[in-house]
């Protein structure tokens, strides 16, 4: 990968891109300073760097060998952002170790690592993804080919330019952000796997099930134990870290480069299209710089309710008392709901949820005593409100209302607001002739008493009568 | 009838050739072969595979067994080693799949080797038959091959469970949960309360009916009126005062609503009382009791 | 009720006719067994014997205490057949009458003219104002128990 600079590289274009002239209002989610690292052999193409952003980005480009280039200032992070384009040189220097790329994204940095097949990837990348269940052939050169979906056009000969469709959803309830009818053109990638036990990681791009990883020094002839084969293959991978930081692995550093934005390229059976590697380009930089995918909480409300009927949602529901008690008791109705806003490029939207699957509120102590579906009930411009009423369980005890929204490609969202559930005071049991069971008991306590009153009544008044009666028994 | 055959494959190679279409990979003297580990050669099933022809019936692998397929891998006509011989082997319901590459030596003879323990779990634990097919593919402008070739079934041992695979933690939603401690205890039938209750209230016209039977009566009442009105109409009324409070404390009064009227018409009770009692007593010492 | 009368007429026990032996002829008839025809008599005889024996007014309150028995069988069996849901209801619905049998029993006990011997120092009279005192405050628990 010898030359690299702006006329290769079109991100910088696509970054600043005029479509999207973001001056992003919300406060966490604003654009600072984005800083591109690219390595880079000459420090001419610092002079390179465009001025002012206009999707909201400003880019920084840095030589990896830059001795001045830090990541963090004052143990703050210096950079909101990294891309990291493949090195000429084995190392990434000493401003790039492992350790400091993993702090970067514990410091709420996002972090898009490109590579390619043309320049081996430095063994301290390789660590660091093997580190986060991301495994790399062993051998450096190794590459992805595919000799039924390659790019006739560039690569008849040696098929490694692979074409793919735009990605598709890695699970019917996962929103996918990286969907479109084009198609791709991915040269010489580099074979992701990803480790099975991990829900932080998920792949973006994955090959067709005939591709398979070579290496072409070692295995010119013939494959007959490849690294990867088939779906097994990530080009272009994921992982959200649990502070919901960022981390994109992309497969092929080609595939950003300018040539390959609006190129032509043409199928194994003769179709020519167009490649989508700049909408793609813009999907995945925009998901890993936090323009997409991003949730954000608005109103937490919770009150007392009384239903006052069977229709569905909130329309039979009448709150009681004001927002936000912080005592219930056992058994009350009480409706929970919750705003919550997604970030798309550059405004707020509604959330939207798919139908397999559910914003779930948890009602816990210790463990979750509810767990139920929240239903959108309503929708502003920027914002869905989800809401579900329930009866309290009857255990007393300190509770929290949770929502702990993890999704691949969202960022998380863990809500708690903490509330008390206290037990029935001594006057709010149901009186005892609201029981219908009680009532025999009842009427045995009153009989009882009206007929001990008969009883003292004729105790006081009564004549004797056992000189008559007991002649007449003696009968 | 053999003629516009002839005729016609010549006519097709003719326009590839004119069209200037490539070669295309293939695959000759396919066997597929399933053995019992020790067991003899031949002792199991063995089956040709045709190109482009998937076998009809489906493959067992047993737990001990060993698939074992040959072929000669050619590019159109001549026997030639391409870079890709794999068989691809893919779960059609969840459409996991893994490739298997055959060891293909330079003169097009490739053989693989297959057990249970090479296939993973997920692929073993399948329900339904997996798709076996055949990829031959190599550089170049050369067509490549990927066919089906059979249906491949895993048959378990039955002695050995598979080691149980725990499923990954995967982020999405869950179940629900509605967790009850103690559901609300429920009335019985208001029809069984009701006949009790009527049999309860039944009970008290039943004892005045005892009682009158047995000469009960309330004929010293205008003897005790006469000689002590006032203590006698305290004593009693007090007494039904007392139960009214008492109903009025179950019905809507506090305790504290309770106290005060309770400790007055106690003491009104006890002074009648004693009073009403000496009448009485009067009347026992009288021999009037 | 009256055989669990019996040990308060136990001074005039000696008027009870003595159990008939057992005649061959209710041996030979197994269903009536000698016991149970026993049984049938002497319980006839305890009867009689109570009903020329006894005072009226105690008469009174052994009626009144078979009605308590009566009302508090009904609840039990209640309680027995549905279950005690509410169980302060049922406990002191239950608890009266057996509360107020207590102290009814307590009060013919100290009133039957046979036992006048035993309680020379408690007039009649006293017994009854313990017997009113008693059951009010009876009542008053009962009704704060039953919610």
């Amino acid at each position: 990968m010898g030359r690299i600079g702006e006329p290769r590289y079109a991100f910088d274009r696509l970054l600043t891109a005029p479509d999207s002239s973001a001056t992003a209002e919300m406060g966490h989610l604003k654009k600072q300073v984005v800083t591109v690292v690219l390595h880079m052999q000459d420090a001419r193409y610092k002079a390179l760097r465009p001025d002012e952003a206009n999707r909201g980005y400003k880019l920084t480009f840095e030589s990896p060998k830059n001795d001045k280039l830090a990541l963090f200032q004052h143990g703050e992070r210096a950079f909101d952002h990294i891309l990291l384009l493949p090195p000429k040189s084995k190392g990434l220097g000493p401003a790039l170790t492992p350790k400091l790329l993993l702090q970067f994204i514990n410091q709420n940095g996002n972090i898009l690592l490109t590579l390619s097949a043309d320049s081996p990837t430095p063994t301290s990348i390789s660590s660091l993804l093997l580190e986060l269940d991301i495994h790399l052939p062993p051998d450096r050169d190794s590459l992805v080919v595919d000799h039924f979906n390659y790019d006739a056009a560039s690569a008849s000969e040696k098929h490694d330019v692979l074409l793919l469709p735009q990605g598709s959803r890695i699970r019917s309830d996962v929103k996918n952000y990286f969907g479109g009818d084009g198609t791709i053109a991915f040269p010489r990638a580099v074979a992701q796997e990803l480790g099975n036990s991990s829900p932080l990681l998920a792949p973006i791009l994955r090959a067709k099930s005939t591709a398979y990883s070579y290496n072409p020094k070692d295995e010119a002839e013939v494959v007959e134990d490849p690294f990867a084969v088939g779906e097994q293959i990530s080009l272009v991978s994921s992982m959200q870290a649990r502070n919901s930081a960022r981390f994109t692995v992309f497969g092929s550093a080609e595939a950003l480069e300018n040539k390959w934005f609006d190129s032509k390229v043409k199928s194994v059976d003769g179709k020519d299209s167009k490649t989508a590697n700049r909408e793609f380009a813009k999907q995945i930089t925009a998901w890993t710089f936090m323009e997409l995918g991003v949730l954000k909480v608005g109103r937490v409300e919770h009150h007392l309710s009384s239903i006052t009927g069977d229709a569905a949602g909130n329309d039979s529901v009448a709150q009681l008392g004001y927002l936000n008690p912080t005592i219930y008791r056992v058994k009350n109705d009480v409706t929970f709901n919750i705003e919550v806003s997604e970030y798309t490029y550059d405004h707020l939207s509604p959330l939207k949820v798919d139908a397999s699957d559910a914003l779930q509120l948890e009602f816990t102590m210790l463990s979750p005593y509810h767990r139920l579906d929240l239903i959108p009930i309503s929708q502003t411009p920027n914002s869905t409100i989800f809401s579900s009423t329930f009866k309290l369980p009857d255990q007393h005890g300190i509770f929290s209302f949770r929502v702990n929204h993890k999704r691949p490609f969202l960022t998380n969202v863990d809500i708690k607001r903490e509330v008390t559930v206290r037990h029935f005071a001594h006057d709010e049991w149901p009186r005892s002739w609201e029981i219908s069971a009680g009532w025999v008991w009842i009427a045995g306590v009153w009989i009882t008493v009206a007929g001990w009153v008969a009883f003292v009544g004729i105790w006081l008044w009564s004549e004797p009568a056992y000189e008559q009666s007991k002649g007449k028994k003696m009968q | 009838m053999r003629l516009p055959n002839q005729l016609l494959s010549s006519l097709l190679v003719l326009c590839a050739a004119s069209l200037g279409v490539a070669a295309t990979w293939g695959f000759e003297d396919a066997t597929v072969s399933v053995n019992k580990r020790g067991a003899g050669v031949g002792g199991g099933f063995k089956e040709k595979i045709g190109q482009n022809k998937a076998l009809s019936k489906p493959v067992t692998l047993g737990a001990s067994e060993t698939l074992k397929i040959l072929l000669t891998t050619k590019e159109d006509n001549k026997a030639k080693r391409p870079h890709q011989a794999f068989l691809l082997v893919q779960d059609p319901q969840s459409k996991l799949d893994t490739s298997f590459a055959f060891q293909v030596k330079e003169n097009g003879k490739g053989k693989i080797e297959l057990t249970q323990k090479d296939l993973p779990t997920q692929l073993l634990s399948s329900t339904g038959p997996l798709d076996a097919s055949l990829i031959i593919a190599s550089f170049g402008s050369s067509k490549p091959y990927n066919g089906k070739a059979f249906d491949l079934t895993i048959e378990l041992d039955s002695g050995s469970p598979l080691p149980a695979s725990e499923k990954p933690l995967r982020y999405g939603k869950l179940p629900e949960i509605h967790h009850i401690f103690k559901s609300d205890p429920k009335s019985p039938p208001k029809i069984i309360t009701l006949v009790f209750a009527a049999a309860v209230i039944a009970a008290l016209p039943i004892l005045l009916g005892a009682w009158i039977s047995l000469g009960a009566n309330l004929n010293h009442f205008s003897k005790a009126f006469s000689s002590s009105p006032i203590p006698h109409a305290l004593f009693f009324s007090s007494i039904l005062a007392m139960e009214g409070v008492f109903f009025m404390y179950y019905t809507s009064w506090n305790l504290f609503q309770t106290l005060p009227p309770a400790l007055g018409i106690g003491l009104v009770t006890f002074l009648s009382g004693s009073r009403a009692l000496r009448e009485v007593q009067g009347r026992r010492i009288a021999g009037l009791r | 009720m009256p055989a669990k009368r019996a040990p308060q007429i136990s001074p005039h026990a000696s008027a009870v006719p003595p159990i008939p032996k057992p005649s061959p002829k209710a041996a030979a008839a197994p269903p009536s067994s000698p016991a149970a025809q026993s049984a049938r008599e002497v319980s006839s005889a305890l009867w009689r014997h109570y009903r020329s024996t006894t005072p009226q007014r105690v008469k009174l309150t052994d009626a009144f205490m078979a009605f308590l028995v009566a009302v508090g069988g009904l609840q039990f069996a209640y309680c027995v057949l549905v279950g005690n849901y509410p169980f302060n209801a049922f406990l002191s619905g239950f608890g009266a009458t057996v509360g107020q049998f207590v102290l009814t029993a307590s009060l013919r006990i100290q009133t039957n003219p046979e036992n006048r011997r035993e309680f020379e120092s408690v007039s009649h009279e006293r017994a009854f104002a313990d017997f009113v005192l008693g059951s009010l405050i009876l009542h008053f628990f009962c009704v704060n128990f039953i919610n």
